[in-house]
This record gives structure tokens, sequence and C-alpha cells, in this order.
């Protein structure tokens, strides 16, 4: 009986509920857009990092890793001084430089990764085979650098590295085999990179007799171990940049405060427009049938059951809002995300939108929670009536 | 059996600032399944007669007794259980709620009271039969002519089985036809036993009606029973 006269009040006005479902409903998107915007990129961030296990990184000191175009040199003894560590499960260096490639008259520029097959964190391999141990002639290729350079997988390829700009000639070459195509983690949207070994990538990148590194990532075996490994490495090195991946969240959290901020200032305000959305037009509905309350009252209505009916539609008209509001949300979230990753340099893996479950519960539920919360005063207006009086009043 | 007890009563309302006195002192008794029609000219104090009688208000002054209950002092949960299960009212305007059928208007006080569906939907059948609208029980509230609405009303007036029916000027809004089968109804009502009090301007309503009180400047002028109808 309740619910019947809940939704056949609201269907009263159905072009009025229509648009407050609207308004509703946009106040919510905004709502959660914010919410998935907040925490997305950080969430994006840490999940990218430990896509692959490696909880710890190494970089120059002084940078974050591939902040600077800064090597660690040396890198061998601190890798062997890595994988004797009974903490340490798997280490994967990797050093990052410019590579180039003639197809047909061009030269191609590419990103070069130089790893450790038997510790590598830095791709997830989508065809063919993946190098093993000791393949100092595998390449592994991005698909935008498979597709510019129009390569298959068995295919033989010249690299060339250290190229003067002014002749145009290279320092240093190697032949290679195309093993596999893989996504890199870390690489922007259409970037052309490949993978070799990491020895080979040295001798082709600059500086081949400094031993350099660009990173290295580190597994832990256990979990709760990583913040004292992490600690340890740091003491026994000084000359590199040790960080978990939490302490990464930590710092790209503090670059990020602003904008988290911003996303909640711009969340508050759709809240708040929501409730103003929901109680206005309920405040408006219950003046208009002041008189239809006050009867309710008359033939033996109690107070909490007129406040119930009231809340009831607040809860109804949010509810619907709340449900358009996940969908638009989500919607408007894929199309925000499609504009923002696609900014230069900026990792295809983070995303500035990410829809998760929580995420969007908590801005439903925060929507929803409100939008009742909204109707609680016009429920007091309509309980409150003065029944003889409001009735003398619709007589007359 | 006396339904209601009320001595002495005062109503006073504040008008911008002005006290007006509504009711002046009127002490009234009716007995179960008495018929009594409350008249008088607008402004005597009918209307706010029914409404202390209904525990829709409250006197200013004096005593007054529903059922043996003294109303005064009651708070807002004991009157509203009052209304709903001792009191049922008819209205001039019939007040349905205009987005619910006939047979769900007559069960919205069942249903508050508390009855279960199966018997609620049977008692809002047996009522809507009664007043003749058997076959318009699925039509809303806004499907029906007045006359219609006005038995909607009062089938919805007696689903708790109340001990007082309260009508304000019941035909008030209906044409000469349709207000003579409804007063042919209160008529039923009256035989079947049911204490009816109905406020009315109207003089051929007031002249078929046993008892009659005419008010005049918040008092009884005159408590008169009629010899023959």
């Amino acid at each position: 009986m309740t619910w019947a006269l809940v939704v056949r009040s609201l269907f009263r006005h159905p072009v009025r509920t229509a648009l407050v479902v609207a308004g509703i409903a946009v106040a919510a998107a905004l709502l959660l857009d914010m919410v998935m915007l907040s925490g997305g990129m950080e969430r994006s961030f840490s999940r990218m990092l430990l896509s692959r296990g490696f909880q710890i990184r190494l970089s120059p000191k002084g940078t974050l890793p591939f902040d600077t175009e800064a090597m660690i040199p040396a890198i061998t003894p601190i890798l062997d001084d890595l994988r004797a560590d009974p903490d340490v499960e798997r280490v994967g260096p990797v050093l990052a430089t410019s590579l180039h490639v003639r197809v047909g008259d061009s030269l191609l520029t590419l990103v070069g990764y130089g790893v450790d097959p038997a510790g590598q964190g830095l791709y997830e391999l989508e065809a063919g085979a993946d190098l093993v141990p000791g393949d100092s002639t595998g390449l592994l290729v991005s698909e935008p650098a498979a597709a510019a350079a129009g390569w298959q997988i068995g295919d033989t390829i010249r690299l060339q590295g250290r190229l003067d700009p002014q002749s145009a000639r290279a320092e240093a070459e190697r032949v290679v085999t195309v093993r596999g195509v893989v996504r890199f983690l870390y690489d922007a949207r259409g970037q052309r990179s490949v993978g070799a070994d990491f020895r080979v990538m040295q001798r082709l990148g600059r500086f081949p007799d400094a031993d350099p590194a660009s990173m290295v990532m580190v597994k832990v075996r256990a979990d709760d171990r990583v913040d004292s490994v992490a600690a340890r490495i740091a003491r026994t090195h000084r000359t590199v940049e040790v960080n978990s991946v939490a302490a990464l969240v930590v710092q790209f959290r503090s670059r990020l405060v602003y904008f988290q901020q911003l996303s909640l200032i711009l969340a508050t305000i759709s809240l708040v427009v929501g409730v103003l959305l929901v109680g206005t037009i309920l405040t408006i509905t219950v003046s208009e049938r002041i008189g239809e309350f006050a009867v309710l009252r008359g033939i033996g209505v109690r107070r909490a059951r007129v406040v119930r009916l009231v809340m009831a539609e607040g809860a109804v008209l949010t509810a619907a809002g709340a449900i358009g509001g996940v969908i638009l949300g989500l919607a408007t979230a894929r199309y925000l995300d499609a504009i923002l990753t696609s900014f230069p340099g900026l990792p295809a893996a983070i995303s500035f939108f990410v829809p998760e479950r929580t995420a969007i519960a908590k801005a439903a539920v925060a929507v929803f929670v409100a939008g009742v919360a909204a109707s609680g005063y016009p429920a007091w207006l309509a309980a409150r009536a003065p029944i003889a009086e409001t009735l003398r009043a619709d007589a007359e | 059996m006396t339904v209601v007890l009320g001595q002495d009563l005062t109503k006073v309302y504040s008008l911008n600032g002005r006290q007006v006195a509504a009711l002046r002192g009127v002490s009234l008794t009716i007995a179960a399944g008495e018929y009594l029609a409350i008249t008088g000219p607008s402004g005597s104090g009918k209307s706010t007669l029914l409404q202390l009688l209904g525990g829709l208000d409250s006197p200013t002054g004096g005593r007054l007794e529903l059922m043996g209950r003294r109303v005064e002092g009651l708070s807002d949960d004991e009157l509203t259980d009052l209304r709903l299960r001792q009191v049922g009212f008819i209205f001039q305007r019939f007040h349905l709620m205009s987005v619910l059928t006939a047979r769900e208007n007559v069960e919205l006080p069942l249903a508050e009271a508390g009855v279960g569906r199966r018997e609620r939907s049977e008692r809002a059948a047996e009522l809507l039969a009664y007043v003749g609208l058997a076959d318009r029980a699925d039509h809303r509230a806004t499907q029906l002519s007045g006359g219609e609405m006005q038995r909607v009303a009062i089938a919805r007036a007696l689903a708790n089985r109340p001990a007082l029916i309260l009508a304000d000027e019941p035909t008030g809004e209906l044409d000469a036809a349709t207000g003579a089968q409804i007063l042919e109804l209160f008529d039923r009502l009256h035989q079947d036993g049911v204490t009816l009090v109905v406020v009315t301007h109207d003089e051929h309503l007031a002249a078929r009606v046993p008892r009659r009180v005419h008010l005049l400047d918040g008092r009884i002028d005159r408590d008169e029973l009629a010899t023959a109808r």
C-alpha cells in the first residue's frame, strides 16, 4: 500500500519526476567520476607497478624510476649482492636507451629496453616466444613498433645504437631476430619499443663501459619483509635510490594532492546539488499535497507513516537517480579517460578513472543517503501539518 | 452506551493576533446508535465542534470523552489511534487519495490498523458492495463521479468499524439526486446501528435526521428530537 502510494504519487507529475531523476543522475555521475578520479590514478599507478609482483625499485640517486635519463653505474656488483639476499626472490635490471633501425630509406627511432629474462617485470608476452636466459640474439617488440616497421615474428633485424646525429652513422650494431610481440607495461600509448637481453642493450646504449642500468626491480619473497629489505638495500648501496612500491605510491599521492582535493571539492558540490534538488522538489510536492497529508492524518495515519511516505518518495527518486548516475558516470568516465590518457608520454596502463566496485558503491550509497536525508525536512513538514486548520483551509 | 460526552466545550482561535471564540461552552451527549445533525449558520461553530468530536483538534476548555476516554491530554499518537479505530470521517470534498483505486482507498485505514492483506481486501470488497460500488472497486478515485467518490469515502469511514461516523457537509458538493442517494445510504447506516453525526446546511438532510442540534454563535441554540420523519 505504502509503495503503491509512493510510486503513483511520483507518477502524478511524470515529466517533473523524470527531470528530477535526470538531475540527480547528473549529480551522481559527477560524484562518481570525482570519486574515481580522486583515487583512480593512484590505484592504476600502484596496479601498474605491482602488476608483475616486484615490490622494490632501485633508481639513480635522487630520482624516481624513469624520471630522468640518469643511470646507475656499475650495476653488476649490486645485482650480485641482491641475488645473494635470501629474502629476494628475483632481480630484474632494466636499461632504457634509444635505438634505431632502417626501414626502407628511413630511420626508425625506437625505445630499447634491456631486460634479464630470468627476472623481468617490464612486459607481458602477447604473441610468439619469450626471451630465455642467455638469448643474446632475440628481440621482443611492441605492437606499435612491429606495425611501424612491418616486422613479423622470425624476422631478422639490424639494431643500431649510439647514432651520431651529424653523420647518421651508428657506433654499435647488433643483428637480432624477432621472437615475440609484447606489451611493455610502462609504455605510452603508441610507443615503439623493443626489448633485448640486458647485456646486449648495454653494448648498444650509451656509456657501454660504465655497466649502467636505468632501474632495478626487486621481488621480495614475503610481502611483510618488503620494508626491511628495502631499508637493508638502501643502507648497503648508498649510491642508489631505493623505494618500495608503497613508498612510490605515497610520493605519487603527494604529487596528486591538489588534484585529489579538487576532485573531492567537486564531489561534495555535486552531492550538495543532489541534496538541494531532492529537498526542493519534495518540499514543493509536500506543499502542493499538504491537504492530502492532513486527510491521511485525519483518518488515523500516524506521523511516522507520513514521514516514511515522503522519505520513501525521496528514496525512490534518489535510487532511480543513483542508478542512472552510475551508468552515466561510467560512460562519461570512459570518454574522459580516453581524452586524458592520450596525453603524450603517459604510460598507457595509467588510468585517471578507475571504475572499482567500492568507488561505485560509495558514490551510489552517498547519493542515496544524502537524497533520503534531504527528504527529512519535507517529511517533517508533511507530518507536522495542523490537521484541522489544513482541512478548514482546504474546504474554503 | 455513551459514545460522546462533551461538557462546557470551548474553542478559541487566534486570528491575526485576535482571539476568536468558535465554541462557547457546548455540552453534548451522544449515545450509541444515534443519528444527529448539527446545523446552524456559517461561523456558528458546526465544523469546529465536529473536529473536536473527531479528535482532529483539541478543545481550549471543557471536558470531552470519546467512548469513555478523556481526549484532553492524549498524546498525538493516542489521538491518531483514536481516530483510526473509533472515528470515521466523511468530508465535504471526499478527500480520497486520487492515485489509489476505490478498493485501495478503503483498505488504507485497514492497513494502518495492521489488518492483513487478505482480510482487508475482503473487508474492502464487502464495504464497497455495501455502498453499491462493487463494480467500481478497481477504478481510480479520479475515474469516479462525485456521488461515487462520496460512497467510497463512506466505505473508508466504515473500514475499521468505528464507534462514531462524522460527516461534514456530505452532500455539499453533490447535485440533489446524488445527495439524496447519499442520504438514503446514511439512513441505512443508522438502521444498521451506526452512530452518525452530520454537519449540514442542508435543511432537507436535517429534516430527516432524528436529532437536530442547532448552533448559534458557538452555543447550542436548540437540541431537539424529531417527533416524526
